[in-house]
């Protein structure tokens, strides 16, 4: 089947992409501008946690309020602080920040879809496709992540992060819209491919809030062995690195079972085009190690002595391997999965 | 302080309270490897570790008569007993966490070289020429094992010992999981304050009723209940809820050892085999026939379905302009197949992602070129040779292909040809090269030789190439021929023309009775994880004191390993809930309604 | 007081259960690795201990399928017809580097036993009628045989006796049962002690 590309979808789609990036970038600025300059508050994620606050007044329980007044000594569980409010409270810095990241995204969002309109299949057919496939979903994913645990420090790295990798996208590896090989003319491009992409874009985060615990731990023990200053501004408003461990297991225990689905995914579409469900392909292999490394995380995370540090170099191993998967092995390793359209 | 201590048989247990962050990474069989002090020894949950996934931590011991509940800190490692026998070191050492940890680091480690060295089973044309560019390092590596690492024995070793800890630590926590579900939830502590999260509130009701009203809220919400033994004068009701975290946990581990039967049920009972068919050829599904024929352990040739393939024509088409072209667009091998021999012939359009399904079988379309077709006549004026002769693609975007013609019956001499075929012919610096993959001007060069083919010894020879140590080249150099052309050979040896081209397409043929299973152990494990990941183990405990003016209900909660967030939220939820039904409780008494408003 | 792991019953039996799992998937394992082996099945004899040169007991014969064909000379042919005949059955190909080392045993051979009541039968697999004929022309073959580009007769024969890559030569008794195979290059000798055995009607020993 001749699919003819649709120029103008084409060229809107990079057109939005650049803006994409530019808005991403002032977003790094202004999260940057927190970091350093913003209202000073607790480090803290501050729905981990919870209150407990003495409270006098009855907290909207039970029929109007004309009972008897409860004794003092009542506790009850805190009302959780709104988002609105949080955002509020967070500073304008941060709003800056967030108001500019969820334009970016939005902008990053109908690059991606006009990516897809303009070849008419879903857009992740060829390695820039899929970078920036997945960095839009790390966003994404990230901003919910943000917002929902209101970490806002974390803005400047993980959005950083995004910056560069769509920056190298669009400068190494940029590839014109342009239809796909008959092997991946198959329905299970939008499922195998899109379950990849989603479960990278999560690791990517995961990778970032990782890479933020082993700054933060290896100050923590710098300040218990007294070789550091323990009132370094800067270091004091990323999160703890408790936070960051719990904050990247989740991400973790997010992305796993995605990954899980998409090499199964991978396996059956496989069986469909080569005639054999598992046959280790290179690109089949890492992504098998990338699974197993994943797995090893989530039992060093169990493990006496395996916790903390280890465990993350673990999860850091895993998305490195991730990466070396991504650009390496497909690109330069021949077998049949080279269709990262590279040249 | 029984209470506190409360223990059943089967799960060892007790509530710690304080602890935010569950503890006890005791391995699956001993505590004697857990790190000393700064781990916690006693948890509520001993089933799980923090990462709540397979940790093991079985057979927690019930706690000391001196522990002390408000100290959060470790009890020293146990010392093992002094008849400790080897073996069973050996089974604590492999069923433990680290064990499956190091285990797991290898199997990753060990996949490396099968991804980067060229491996027996997908391309052996490259183990080849890796030993003839390495000649030094590539016996070393194949000693190694490292030309086929994944089925090496080295590399079953390390999943089989994996899986062998797997079975090791997830059947007895079946056991205990099948133990607990039946044991009800422990009693409820007598100080719910300590617990990381709690409530207290006071209610109108008297104590027994409230505890009624929880205790039906709860039960309403799917939560297990125990309530005090008759006779017991306090009010109280435990409540304890998902046992699905474990039970998925279990699940996608057995799950995985399921995906490890089903490849080996494939591997003894299923074969591969491939077929390379020119157009207007068919063949048998015989063993004779095939090309290629990898059976399983248990296969033997007589277990292949009998079905046959006619190849009426194959048609690949290309992108003729715009940055993509060149690149194909589609293939398509339109074929004729009857299941078995004397039934009905059925046509098939067979693509790439569009396999046959025959019999349980399926039939692949892998690849194609181009047959150029040959017609020899010897020096006698014979024809001794006219066949379409497969060539081999040599660069797959422009097909570009290789081939040698070998005439063995020639006379006197046997004669042999090299070829290179180009669909699209362009001469580049007086190089004959290939402009594009379809045929729109295809030519064929060769190069021509007499002497002994070497066929005649009996050792088996490639089709595709030529050996030519005892031959003698009979044209200086190349000749070019367009179809329909012929070239004679010098000294009135022959002539060979080129009547045309066929294309071919190469099949592959699989039979596999282990791929449904894999794939349903593959979705079982997918649910499993997902349960072990979403689903949290709480219990909440409700208490009521009576008061002048009714009762306070105190109210704990407590979530293992609380990863994905969320019992804060329902614990918060469930408080509201259990005071608004204390309240409505309350207006529903005599004395209260005519404050109704 | 400090448990142990196996000290309980209930501990006892959980360790044995879970011992037996594992010596199941390690039983399991090796089962797949292991390879069936055994002497000489029963029924069936080696020439001269060659395991491709098999000789079948009387009673343990499979019965050849009658197939038909066109010979390359354009002659109708029926295996049922020669019921009553010894036949040599050969599956060779011209481009087929051992059958080519074969040729003059077989031409040789069929010469001998022409008028012996043996016939002998060519099925040439994978070639062309030109390619075919070449090739008996250059061996002096004078036999027939059947052009089998689809391996259909190599298919339905292999209900019988499975039929690999060429050369497979089948020695068919008077009753239409395969007396005796060569799997691979056949020889004069091995040949020429198949086919008298095969005609003395005696069983393999």
């Amino acid at each position: 089947m001749l699919v003819s590309v649709n120029q103008t979808f084409a060229s809107i789609s990079g057109d939005f992409l650049m803006t994409a990036l530019l808005i991403y970038s002032l977003a790094v600025v202004a999260f940057a501008g927190d970091f350093a300059f913003g209202r000073p508050r607790r480090a803290a994620a501050s729905r981990v946690r919870a209150e407990r606050v003495t409270q006098l007044a009855t907290v909207g329980a039970g029929p109007s309020g004309d009972g008897p007044l409860p004794p003092v000594g009542e506790s009850l569980p805190a009302a959780p602080v709104s988002t609105w409010q949080a955002i509020g409270e967070a500073g304008s810095w941060v709003r800056a920040a967030l108001g500019l990241s969820a334009l970016g995204a939005i902008a990053h969002l109908v690059a991606v879809v006009t990516r897809g309109l303009a070849v008419g299949r879903a857009p992740w057919g060829n390695m820039y496709e899929f970078i920036t496939a997945l960095t839009c979903i790390a966003a994404i994913f990230f901003l919910y992540v943000m917002v929902r645990y209101r970490a806002w420090s974390l803005g400047v790295f993980v959005m950083g992060a995004v910056v560069l990798a769509l920056g190298l996208a669009e400068t190494l590896i940029y590839t014109a819209a342009g239809p796909l090989v008959p092997a991946l003319q198959s329905y299970w491009l939008s499922i195998h491919v899109t379950a990849m992409t989603l479960a990278t874009g999560i690791f990517f985060v995961a990778a970032v809030l990782g890479i933020l615990y082993l700054v933060v731990e290896r100050y923590r023990a710098r300040v218990a062995a007294g070789k550091a200053d323990p009132g370094n501004g800067l270091l004091a408003r990323i999160p703890s690195a408790e936070q960051l461990d719990k904050l990247t297991y989740r991400t973790v225990i997010f992305g796993f079972p995605v990954w899980t689905f998409g090499v199964i995914a991978g396996a059956i579409w496989a069986d469909q085009a080569w005639g054999r469900y598992w046959g280790w392909d290179p690109v089949e292999t890492w992504a098998f190690i990338t699974w197993v490394l994943y797995a090893a995380y989530l039992h060093a995370r169990a493990t006496a002595g395996w916790r903390g540090t280890r465990a993350h170099i673990i999860q850091l191993l895993g998305f490195a391997s991730l990466v070396t998967n991504m650009l390496v092995v497909q690109v330069f390793i021949t077998g049949m999965h080279s269709y990262a359209g590279v040249n | 302080m029984t209470e506190l201590h409360a223990s059943q048989e089967a799960v060892p247990d007790s509530t710690v309270p304080g602890s935010t962050v569950p503890c006890s990474t005791v391995p699956c069989s001993t505590v004697a490897d857990s790190a000393p002090a700064e781990e916690k020894a006693t948890s509520t949950f001993p089933e799980d570790g923090p990462g709540g996934r397979a940790a093991l931590s079985a057979k927690v011991p019930a706690p000391q008569t001196n522990w002390d509940p408000a100290d959060p800190g470790g009890r020293p490692p146990q010392t093992p007993p002094v008849n400790f026998g080897w073996g069973r070191w050996a089974w604590r050492q492999l069923t433990s966490m680290r064990t499956a940890l190091v285990l797991l680091f290898l199997l990753a480690l060990g996949s490396i070289p099968g991804s980067l060295l060229p491996q027996q089973g997908q391309d052996p044309a490259a183990v080849q020429n890796y030993f003839t560019s390495h000649p030094a390092l590539a016996p070393w590596l194949n000693h190694l094992g490292l030309f086929n690492v994944f089925a090496a024995p080295w590399f079953a070793a390390i999943y089989l010992l994996l899986f062998a800890s797997l079975v090791g630590c997830v059947v007895p926590r079946t056991f205990r999981l099948a133990g607990a579900a039946r044991t009800p939830p422990p009693r409820a502590p007598r100080n719910l304050g300590r617990l990381p999260h709690s409530a207290s509130y006071h209610s109108a009701l008297a104590a027994d009723e409230a505890v009624a009203i929880a205790a039906a809220a709860l039960g309403g919400k799917r939560f297990r209940l125990r309530r005090p033994a008759e006779g017991d004068k306090t009010y109280w009701v435990s409540a304890e809820k998902g046992y699905l975290r474990e039970a998925g946990n279990l699940l996608f581990h057995l799950a995985l050892l399921g995906v490890l039967v089903s490849i080996a049920i494939g591997g003894l009972f299923g074969y591969k085999a491939n077929k390379l068919m020119i157009e207007g050829g068919s063949f048998s599904n015989t063993v004779s026939a095939l090309d290629e024929f990898h059976p399983g352990r248990l296969v033997t040739g007589s277990d292949l379905a009998p079905f046959s393939i006619t190849l009426k024509g194959f048609s690949a088409n290309y992108y003729t302009s715009g940055e993509s072209r060149g690149q194909p667009s589609s293939f398509d091998a339109r074929i004729s197949y009857s299941s078995s021999p004397g039934a009905p012939a059925k046509p098939y359009d067979l693509r790439i992602n569009q396999p046959l399904n025959v019999d349980s079988l399926k039939v692949y379309l892998i690849g194609h070129g181009y047959a150029p077709e040959f017609t020899v006549t010897d020096q006698s004026g014979k024809v001794v040779y006219d066949e379409a002769t497969p060539f081999i693609p040599a660069n797959t975007g422009t097909f570009e292909s290789d081939g040698v013609v070998k005439v063995p019956d020639a006379s006197p001499t046997q004669l042999g040809f090299i070829g290179v075929f180009v669909p699209t012919a362009v001469s580049v610096n007086g190089v004959l090269e290939s402009a594009f993959p379809a045929p729109e001007l295809p030519a064929v060069s060769l190069l021509g030789y007499e002497g002994n083919l070497g066929i005649n010894s009996g050792i088996p020879q490639s089709v595709y190439q030529l050996d030519t140590t005892a031959m003698t080249q009979v044209t200086a150099k190349p000749f070019l021929l367009q179809p329909g052309q012929s070239f004679t050979l010098p000294g009135g040896r022959g002539k060979i023309t080129f009547t045309g081209y066929k294309q071919w397409v190469s099949l592959a043929i699989t039979y596999d009775p282990g791929q449904v299973p894999a794939l349903v152990c593959g979705i079982l494990a997918l649910a499993g994880l997902l349960l072990s990941f979403l689903v949290r183990r709480r219990r909440v405990f409700v208490r009521a004191a009576g008061t002048e003016e009714g009762s306070v209900v105190t109210v704990g909660g407590l979530a293992r390993t609380d990863a994905g967030g969320g019992f804060e939220d329902e614990f918060a939820e469930l408080v509201a809930q259990l005071r608004a039904a204390h309240n409505e409780g309350h207006s529903v008494g005599p004395t209260e309604q005519q404050s109704e408003a | 007081m400090p448990s142990r792991l196996v000290t309980t019953v209930k501990g006892r039996k959980r360790a044995a259960v879970s011992l037996a799992a594992v010596a199941a998937v390690l039983l399991a394992g090796g089962l797949w690795a292991a390879q069936a082996s055994g002497g000489t099945p029963n029924g069936e004899t080696y020439v001269d201990g060659n395991p491709s040169a098999v000789l079948y007991d009387t009673g343990h014969r499979a019965l050849v399928p009658d197939f038909s064909g066109t010979t390359l000379a354009g002659v109708p042919l029926r295996l049922a017809t020669y019921r009553g005949t010894v036949v040599v059955l050969n599956f060779w190909g011209s481009w087929c580097a051992p059958c080519r080392s074969e040729g003059e045993t077989l031409a040789a051979l069929s010469g001998r036993y022409a008028h012996a009541g043996v016939s002998f039968i060519g099925v040439d697999e994978n070639d062309t009628p030109t390619n075919a004929e070449a090739f008996e022309q250059g061996f002096g073959i004078k036999y027939p045989s059947l052009n089998d580009p689809s391996a259909s007769i190599a298919q339905a024969v292999s209900s019988a006796v499975l039929i690999s890559s060429p050369p497979t030569t089948l020695v068919i008794d008077r009753t239409g049962h395969v007396a005796g195979a060569i799997f691979g290059t056949a020889t004069y000798s091995v040949l020429n002690t198949m086919i008298s055995k095969a005609m003395t009607g005696k069983a393999g020993a």
